[in-house]
């Protein structure tokens, strides 16, 4: 030892050494669906296997979104008042005969990426807490959403419009399509590009990304503005499935993102996590959901149940790591 | 903003801002002092209570009345709150939409405690208002649960949607429906859960239903019609919505279009336009001390295709 | 002093996967005396210490504690016992006082359970604190005070715990001058009351200077205890480096070319004033001061991290505006801050993501990363700082500290400046390491880049710098050519009329 030769220093193929930090909730999901195989055989069947993909997609959109400002270490509490937000944008824009459907898609998801863009201004610039500033937009952006729609939902919704939320393409749900290609770019961006690492390093140490030459408040309000972006995309795409643009709807949606995020390895306090990992929680409050609906467990059952395999699953998880 | 001058211009805002307040409080009736009520909605994000909402104001500027509105975002202590605030006002009379049975009821005994007349709309409290406008919510129940069964011809598998458990709608339209269910043996009620009033999540339930109980499912009652109109969707994109008859409750102008096109079986009109303005005009009679009825009951109607044109312009 | 052996540690191993930590080591620690545990980085001095504190649980062998076989389950166990350490990074309670700190965990309580005794507490710290010879009002809040002397706080609080064994880890690491003979006050006042003081360092001088025993640990093993009378400077080295280490080769002759830096009448309030000085391609720039004197805050300001209010900056002859830490990489300037866990890594990267950071356009093709081109340039980084680790993907947090500044250094020097700016380049560092960056040091000087180099290490300026400037409460106060100046010529330049 001392300064001895040095064993030449190798490169882990990096996607191979976190695999296995995700093993306890890999762990975790095999057993939930061999559980719910035995229990209920049509689990395992290739229609209800779609419809899982199917409803844990809006979400899994949402969660891959709010993976980027959790990597910064911050939160954004508004995402389901952007959904409600922006679904009643779209949908105002969506009636038959009125635009392409490509005009209210794009002006939702604009719309997401404007409150991203405050949210992200009051952060960097006015030096508020992301939990407040976010927590300013969430009830702002509800009540816009109220009064744009005058409290009521807004229906009679184009064809065309609607063809992204129901429609399949070679069985799998279009609405799955979206969310996967959402959860590959982000994959890429953050590990493939410049960009992706500095919000690696903003989340890991401040300090250190700034003193690196890294334009700290950049990375944050690119942060919120895609993950606002990605909100305003769930909000049409949920106004497209359920047919209207609901100013009620989203509410809590916050919570399971950002749970499905920290189920998956993303940490609250910031520089630790990825797209893959949130993809596997998402996954796995999708599993418990349509699982205790397939074995109709009462309602009230169900929210214990849903905490306590969430806490299970995550603790699986972290004691695996230590 | 900083210094004198913005000091100043903030000061002529606000001044700005309570004069046009003022302005906006209306003509006053000549000689006469016009009467406010005091109005505490449930939730003012629930469609249905906007259309109360509207069909109040609407009479309130007929009789020439003047309307405080606050909206209690579903929270029974806000509400309570709310009804103190108007007492301390000194309103003429309250108009109560309460949130939850008992939980609203100090606000009822607070505004009769003050000797201010209150009238409860829609739903009910545990404390004796001084009148009541609205719908037994159980003939809802019954309503849709009894055109189910005269489809079903006396048997098949029902599956139902219950709203926020605990709240007395969900409460109330959950006993009409088993009632009848209990009339009649030969339906079963396979599965029940919360969608919680809400499209999506009702469409999510319906999906895991379809994946469950397949073909061997015949009618599906939502208890409203968000909730009804989430299950059409899913049974449609599943190709079965032809097998199964869907009721919902409400008849909100989403759902009456679809009965219209065939899509949603039929839906339980309840008059909102009814129960807020006779609200305001039995509120209206107890102040001007002019008779008025205790309890003023609207009839749940079932609404299916034929019927909806009509239902529509109202 | 009756000599008696409070602590015997007898043929202790603890091992991590992959590493044998301690090797069957055995030591004697008396009552009222200073042992020095010293030895490079990776010796086992820290794990050492953790197993003697509760943290580890050694794998075999024995602690005897007046005589009594003991187990440690956590720190806790070893608080009770008496056994306290002093952490080299201190992480006090900064909103609350100085007594509150000091009798952390077993407040005195009168009236109701739980019914803080204040007044209690606060004599009972005045006492504890005159014992030490420290002057230090009890009610004061822990944000307000330096780090020596939340240090003391510290041994007081230890003393509050009635330990008769206090481990201090690198306890001068970031006190200056006047203040480390400060401590030694406080240690010889220790020694009086009977406590065994473990001094962990790698100072020579202090080590000489205040210890009664020195222990040598390599790789892991004990390699010599002796009296520290018997013991002399070349000998502890080649104990501890397990071969004679050459004597620093004097400084060669440098071809000292243009001004690459040149800062004039910078300023910032409460920080610095009037600062004016030049520095030349290939030199070396030491720059001396008490802490406190502001020179953190200057080269924080040059570096762009904490902008100058007035004054200019003229890198290569043409002013350059240095508002952020972009724009000084634009000018080629670099800086390795003096707390690397808060300004120069990021611990939750790995050390090839660490090292690439501040020159990610050099491993990029447009937005888009080549990762293997990174892998390259980070091995290349590596193998030429010496950076002992096993994998390029490790975290950065596994890395012993002289590792990790190496890993700081190369991070500053991929971006290629011209101008390097270190702030303590060789703090926690042992003597292995240090002399490595020393070496580093002056082959980039020779390769033509200007340093500045802040530092509260005497020695170390002096045998360093082609030039020294001494900074005294904001200003330089002096410009001393190393040749000519001593210690206590800097010394009486730092400090304040």
């Amino acid at each position: 030892m001392g300064h001895a030769q040095l064993n030449e220093p190798r490169s882990d193929n990096s996607t191979l050494r976190r695999l296995p930090h995700q093993w306890g909730l890999i762990l975790a999901l095999v057993i939930i669906c061999t559980a719910l195989s035995i229990a209920r055989p049509v689990f395992l069947t290739i229609p209800n296997l779609v419809n899982l993909i199917r409803q844990i997609s809006i979400n899994g959109i949402l969660a891959v979104g709010v993976t980027y400002v959790l990597l910064t270490g911050g939160v954004d509490l508004s995402l389901g008042s952007l959904v409600a937000l922006t679904g009643v944008i779209a949908a105002s824009f969506a009636h038959p005969e009125q635009y392409p459907p490509a005009v209210p898609v794009l002006l939702g998801v604009l719309a997401g990426a404007a409150c991203g863009a405050v949210s992200g201004c009051v952060i960097t610039k006015g030096r508020v807490a992301p939990f407040v500033a976010t927590l300013g937009m969430m009830t702002a952006a509800r009540g816009l959403a109220l009064v744009l729609s005058g409290g009521r939902p807004v229906s009679n919704l184009s064809r065309e419009f609607t063809w992204m939320g129901s429609r399949d393409v070679a069985g799998i749900p279009i609405l799955s399509l979206i969310f996967f290609c959402v959860a590959l770019a982000s994959h890429v961006f953050l590990n493939n590009f410049k960009l992706g690492r500095y919000i690696y390093a903003v989340g890991g140490n401040e300090n250190a990304a700034r003193t690196s030459g890294i334009n700290v408040n950049a990375i944050k309000m690119l942060a919120y503005t895609a993950c606002a972006s990605l909100a305003g995309l769930a909000g049409v795409v949920l106004a497209s499935r359920i047919t209207t643009g609901q100013p009620n709807a989203g509410v809590g949606y916050e919570l399971d993102a950002i749970a499905a995020a920290v189920i998956g390895g993303t940490s609250l306090s910031g520089g630790v996590g990825g797209v893959g990992g949130t993809i596997l929680g998402a996954l796995l409050m999708g599993l418990i959901n349509n699982g205790l609906d397939l074995l109709n467990v009462p309602s009230y059952y169900q929210q214990i149940v849903k905490g306590a395999i969430i806490v299970g699953a995550v603790w699986m998880d972290r004691s695996r790591e230590r | 903003m900083s210094g004198k001058a913005g000091c100043w211009r903030r000061g002529a805002a606000l001044a700005a801002v309570v004069a046009c307040l003022a302005c906006g409080r209306g003509t006053q009736a000549p000689g006469r002092k016009p009467i406010v009520i005091g109005v505490s909605l449930m939730n003012l994000s629930n469609e249905f209570i906007v259309l109360l909402k509207d069909s109040m104001d609407a009479k309130a500027r007929e009789l020439g009345v003047q309307l405080i509105v606050n909206d209690a975002q579903r929270d029974a202590a806000t509400q309570v709150r709310q009804v103190e605030n108007f007492v301390a006002q000194q309103v003429d009379a309250i108009i109560l939409n309460p949130c939850e049975f008992e939980a609203s009821s100090p606000g009822v005994d607070k505004a009769l405690a003050a000797g201010i007349a209150i009238v409860n709309v829609n739903s009910e409290t545990r404390s004796a208002p001084t009148a009541f406008v609205g719908s037994r919510d159980e003939e809802s129940g019954r309503i849709a649960m009894d055109y189910i069964a005269r489809r079903l011809g006396g048997r098949g598998n029902v599956l139902m949607m219950h709203g926020f458990m605990g709240q007395v709608a969900q409460i109330k339209r959950d006993q009409g429906a088993r009632e009848i269910l209990a009339r009649n043996p030969g339906l079963k009620l396979l599965a029940d859960q919360t969608a919680e009033w809400d499209r999506a999540k009702a469409m999510a339930l319906m999906e895991n239903w379809i994946q469950s109980y397949g073909p061997g499912i015949d009618a599906v009652f939502a208890q409203n019609d968000e909730m009804a109109m989430g299950a059409v969707i899913a049974l449609e994109h599943a190709r079965m919505k032809d097998k199964v008859v869907v009721v919902g409750v409400d008849a909100i102008a989403d759902a009456l279009q679809a009965v219209k096109q065939g899509r949603l079986d039929a839906t339980v009109f309840q008059d909102a336009k009814g129960q807020g303005s006779t609200a305001v005009e039995t509120a209206f009679n107890i102040v001007r001390r002019q008779p008025y009825a205790k309890a003023a009951f609207m009839p749940f109607q079932l609404v299916i295709r034929e019927d909806v044109d009509q239902f529509q312009r109202r | 002093m009756e000599s008696d052996l409070i602590l015997q540690i007898r043929n202790l191993s603890k091992s991590f996967p992959g590493v044998k930590a301690l090797d069957d080591v055995s030591l004697d620690v008396e009552r009222g005396r200073v042992h020095a545990v010293t030895g490079e980085n990776g010796a086992g001095k820290s794990t050492l210490m953790k197993v003697l504190i509760g943290v580890h649980a050694p794998a075999s062998g024995q602690i005897l504690f007046k005589g009594r076989s003991i187990r440690l389950r956590n720190p806790h166990d070893a608080l009770r016992m008496g056994i306290s350490m002093i952490h080299q990074e201190l992480l006090p309670f900064r909103d609350l006082t100085v007594a509150e700190n000091i009798w952390m965990g077993q407040e005195p309580t009168r009236w109701l359970p739980g019914w803080l005794d204040k007044p209690a507490m606060n004599r009972g710290a005045r006492r504890l604190l005159e014992r030490l010879g420290v002057r230090l009002s009890p009610v004061t809040k822990m944000r307000e005070l330096g780090v020596a002397e939340t240090q003391t706080v510290e041994i007081a609080k230890a003393l509050a715990c009635r330990a008769e064994v206090i481990i201090m880890d690198e306890p001068s690491s970031a006190l200056s001058g006047r203040e480390v003979e400060a401590l030694f006050d406080v240690i010889r006042e220790l020694k009086r009351r009977g406590v065994a003081v473990l001094y962990i360092s790698h100072k020579m001088d202090e080590i000489f200077r205040v210890s009664d025993t020195i222990t040598v640990l390599r790789d892991g093993c004990h390699v010599a205890t002796m009296g520290t009378g018997e013991m002399d400077e070349n000998r502890l080295i080649a104990l501890m480096v397990g071969r004679p280490l050459d004597a620093a080769p004097p400084p060669a002759a440098v071809n000292r070319g243009d001004v690459v830096l040149e800062v004039r009448e910078l300023t910032k309030a409460g920080a610095f004033r009037g600062v004016s000085f030049a520095l030349r391609r290939g030199e070396i720039l030491g720059l001396a001061g008490l802490l406190g004197a502001g020179r953190t805050s200057l080269v924080s300001a040059i570096s762009g991290l904490t902008p100058a209010e007035a004054g200019e900056i003229r890198v290569g002859g043409r002013v350059a505006r240095i508002r952020t830490p972009g724009d000084a990489i634009a000018h080629g300037i670099a800086i390795v801050s003096e707390d690397r866990k808060q300004y120069g890594l990021v611990p939750t990267m790995s050390v090839k993501h660490n090292i690439t950071l501040a020159s990610l356009a050099k491993c990029c093709r447009g937005w888009f990363l080549d990762k293997r081109a990174e892998n390259r340039i980070a091995g290349e980084q590596i193998r030429a700082f010496s950076i002992k680790v096993p994998s390029l993907d490790r975290r950065v947090t596994f890395l012993s500290g002289g590792n990790q500044q190496k890993v700081v250094i190369a991070k500053a020097l991929l971006a290629d400046p011209a101008i390097l700016l270190l702030d303590e380049p060789t703090r926690g560092i042992d003597i292995g390491a240090k002399a490595e960056i020393y070496a580093m040091m002056r082959r980039l000087a020779r390769d033509g880049k200007a340093i500045l180099m802040v530092s509260s290490e005497m020695a170390e300026v002096l045998s360093l710098s082609d030039r020294i400037l001494v900074m005294r409460e904001g200003r330089i106060s002096a410009e001393l050519s190393p040749e000519n100046a001593t210690q206590e010529e800097i010394m009486k330049w730092a400090m304040p009329s």
